[in-house]
């Protein structure tokens, strides 16, 4: 569901699946809980293959980035399709971190 | 002189009250309406009706699989029509209509998606049916 990868100091992390949604949220979020309690600090969310993320899928990626700000971290959405990115926006997601469409 | 619009499309489903068959119907709604839709409505179209799904089946029903969630969609002409019922209590919408999460908020942003990407959105007094109208 998501794969990870390590590139530099930084942690990428890419859905596998094409819909972040609510049915398929509790394993994602397990897995980046997973991550930050291994001591990950710099996390990109690379969004290339999510077509659709819906408000629950928002709220994962809200609350990855609590955890990582909670411990001096920082995240990163990036490779966001111009829907999504409009979607982000206008849910003032972009107000907190930095992201970038594809 | 009357202008006649004529039905495009329409469909009508029950479904079991799971985030399962939420995901099976919208990856379904999502391959027909790219056949009828441009890019940016198919997104609009797919995020409005899973938004009004999910409540329906997490907040509606709180998940008892054992309740049903019906969902109609017609397309007519430049409008798409999607009405979701489910068999719960209902909610207090006129409470939650103008709620905003902001952050930290992890949750709260139904509503507000419904507000942004429908044109008009109207509940029963009961609040277990939400119609929207979605021009396209």
């Amino acid at each position: 569901m998501l794969v990870v990868t390590r590139e530099d100091n930084k942690t990428v992390v890419r859905p596998s699946v094409e819909n972040i949604v609510a049915a398929i949220l509790p394993e994602m979020r397990t897995k980046l809980r997973a991550l930050v309690e291994e001591g990950v600090r710099d996390l990109e969310f690379d969004l290339a293959g999510v077509n659709m993320v819906d408000s629950s899928g928002i709220g994962l990626i809200v609350s990855a980035y609590n955890s990582l700000r909670k411990v001096g971290g920082r995240m990163t959405v990036t490779h966001v399709s111009p829907e999504l990115l409009e979607l982000f926006q206008s849910m003032r997601m972009h107000q907190h971190f930095n992201i970038t469409g594809n | 002189m009357s202008r006649t619009s004529f039905i495009l499309c329409e469909l009508r489903v029950a479904l079991p009250a799971t985030l399962q068959a939420v995901e099976e119907f919208s990856v379904e709604f999502q391959r027909r309406s790219r056949a009828l839709l441009d890019k940016a409505n198919c997104f609009a179209a797919e995020l409005l009706v899973r938004e009004a799904l999910t409540n329906a089946v997490l907040h509606g029903s709180h998940g008892d699989p054992g309740k049903q969630v019906r969902c109609s969609l017609r397309l007519k002409g430049r409008c798409l029509l999607i009405a979701v019922e489910d068999q719960g209590a209902g909610f207090d919408w006129r409470a939650a209509w103008n709620r905003k999460a902001e952050f930290p908020d992890d949750s709260g942003r139904g509503i507000e998606i419904l507000r942004k990407y429908a044109d008009r959105v109207r509940f029963n007094q009961r609040g277990n049916v939400v119609a929207m109208i979605k021009r396209i």
